[in-house]
């Protein structure tokens, strides 16, 4: 029964510390500079990673799909299967999944040990707002930069299934592109885009929320990054299922 | 003239009473010391007149204006002209020292590059740090820490500069170097609450002493009044050791 009142205040909380974040990323002043410095650091520095996994995705789903579809003569529908699949569910996941545990851990652990180390505190002192300073620019940067990277890693993912569809199954890569060109629609790169633009809401609040509210000195900022990832992942999976339902009876 | 007043002040965490009824003023131009015991609420005395703790009864004035009623937003340019200095100096580690002092003016200042780099350079000079103009905080000693952190805090020039024990933990060179650097602030006619355990220190830069005792002011005398007091208490923090005046 506590706990279920500690989950309702926290969220509470959490949903509290996201309308101030709304309500100072609409008004001046804005810092365009830090905005691109996190775009750069969270999107370019996640470049290499989301690509690999994009890539080897691919890959591997090929393959299975390959083998498996080969028993029924449907080696034909795995440029279609792959495509559809990289592109709506696992790409956005995936992608998500890595900059939860890549960013959103940096992020609670950068504030979090600002915070136990009273910068969070200088900058108030100082005149300004940390939520303007700090927190505004790393959302919009996660919700920037997420998509875009999803969308490579989708992309990336298709390449890989071009590359084993030929050294394995024999399929040219013109007929590849024809039947992935064929099958994806506007809507499958639109929403997996909304979906992680979702996604890096959720992940940059919370781990900003949790910098802010880290205690017990290093230990804490320790405990922070955990908290951050676990919350993060399962919200996202959860959460996916609803917003892949709503897209679909949205979008197509 | 009254710059600040404090009238009433209660705060609690929790259970715990941290003030109850604290009343003192800040006149113009004056450095009032504030001692006590550790864990009397000194610290969270500072931090509750420029909002960093909110207080739970009482009122807190500059000037005219009224704060504690003031939300967060509208602090922040009572800040600009109550600074405060953080006992652990609270330098941002992820910039140099010339990014940490700038801070403030890049932000509340239409100032040029070239004129802001100029400010700096003067305020290390001050400070007597004008080699450490680019390197990081983790570069520098914990004593070149807190002049940086108090040239930070100075480069607005404020009214009102709150020190949260700058002297603690110095080495004897050191803390006669932070105690020049308040005394020429409050040459140049600036008013500051001193927070500190260096009763020493405490005479050399301050005009008035108040002490926190059970969450209220004790005492609250000049210096002289201070040194001269034959209460057992006050004679506790060595009021009549003579020391430097």
């Amino acid at each position: 029964m506590i706990k279920i009142k500690e989950a309702i205040i926290l969220t509470g909380d959490i949903l509290i510390f996201t309308k101030d974040v709304f309500a100072r990323t609409f008004n001046a002043p804005f810092y365009f500079a830090r905005l691109f410095d996190q775009i750069l650091q969270i999107g370019y520095g996640s470049l290499s990673i989301s690509i690999v996994i994009g890539f080897v995705t691919g890959l591997v789903m090929t393959l299975q799909f390959g083998y498996g579809l080969a028993k029924f003569g449907g080696t034909l529908y795995v440029p279609a299967i792959v495509s559809v699949s990289l592109l709506r569910e696992l790409a956005p996941i995936f992608t998500s999944l890595l900059i939860a545990g890549r960013v959103g851990s940096g992020i609670s652990a950068e504030i979090g040990a600002m915070n136990v180390t009273n910068q969070i505190d200088a900058v108030r002192a100082l005149g300004t707002s940390p939520i303007r300073t700090l927190v505004v620019p790393r959302v919009l940067a996660t919700i920037i930069t997420l998509p875009l990277l999803a969308t490579l890693a989708s992309f990336t993912g298709i390449i890989g299934g071009m590359l084993i569809s030929y050294l394995e199954f024999g399929m040219t890569p013109g007929f590849y592109s024809n039947k992935v060109l064929s099958t994806i629609v506007f809507a499958d790169i639109f929403g997996s885009m909304i979906k992680c633009a979702f996604f890096g809401l959720v992940i940059s609040i919370l781990a900003c929320y949790r910098g802010f509210h880290t205690k017990e000195g290093t230990r804490g900022v320790g405990n922070a990054t955990t908290w951050v990832v676990v919350r993060s992942s399962i919200i996202i999976l959860i959460s996916d299922f609803f917003l892949s339902k709503v897209i679909l009876l949205g979008f197509y | 003239m009254e710059i600040l007043t404090l009238k009433n002040i209660h705060k609690a965490f929790g259970e715990k009473k941290v003030h109850q009824g604290v009343s003192f003023s800040l006149h113009s131009g004056e450095t009032i010391g504030l001692l006590g015991n550790s864990g009397t609420g000194k610290s969270v005395l500072l931090r509750s007149i420029i909002g960093l703790e909110r207080i739970d009864a009482g009122e807190i004035y500059y000037r005219s204006q009224r704060l504690d009623i003031l939300d967060e937003e509208a602090y922040y340019p009572i800040r600009k002209k109550i600074s405060y200095s953080f006992q652990n100096s609270a330098l941002f580690d992820s910039l140099n020292v010339f990014d940490n002092i700038a801070y403030p003016l890049f932000e509340h200042t239409s100032l040029t590059e070239e004129e802001i780099h100029k400010k700096v350079d003067d305020i290390l000079n001050l400070i007597d740090l004008p080699h450490a103009k680019y390197l990081m905080p983790s570069d520098l000693s914990g004593g070149m820490q807190k002049r940086v952190g108090l040239a930070r805090s100075m480069i607005l020039t404020p009214e009102i500069l709150l020190y949260d024990e700058p002297t603690a933990g110095l080495d004897p060179v050191n803390t006669d170097i932070v105690i020049d650097i308040m005394n020429e602030f409050k040459k140049r006619g600036f008013s500051g609450i001193f927070v500190t355990h260096d009763i020493p220190a405490a005479k050399r830069v301050c005009d008035r002493i108040l002490i926190l005792r059970d969450g209220k002011i004790y005492f609250n005398g000049t210096k002289q009044e201070f040194i001269d007091s034959t209460d057992p208490f006050v004679n506790t923090f060595g009021s009549n050791n003579k020391g430097p005046l």
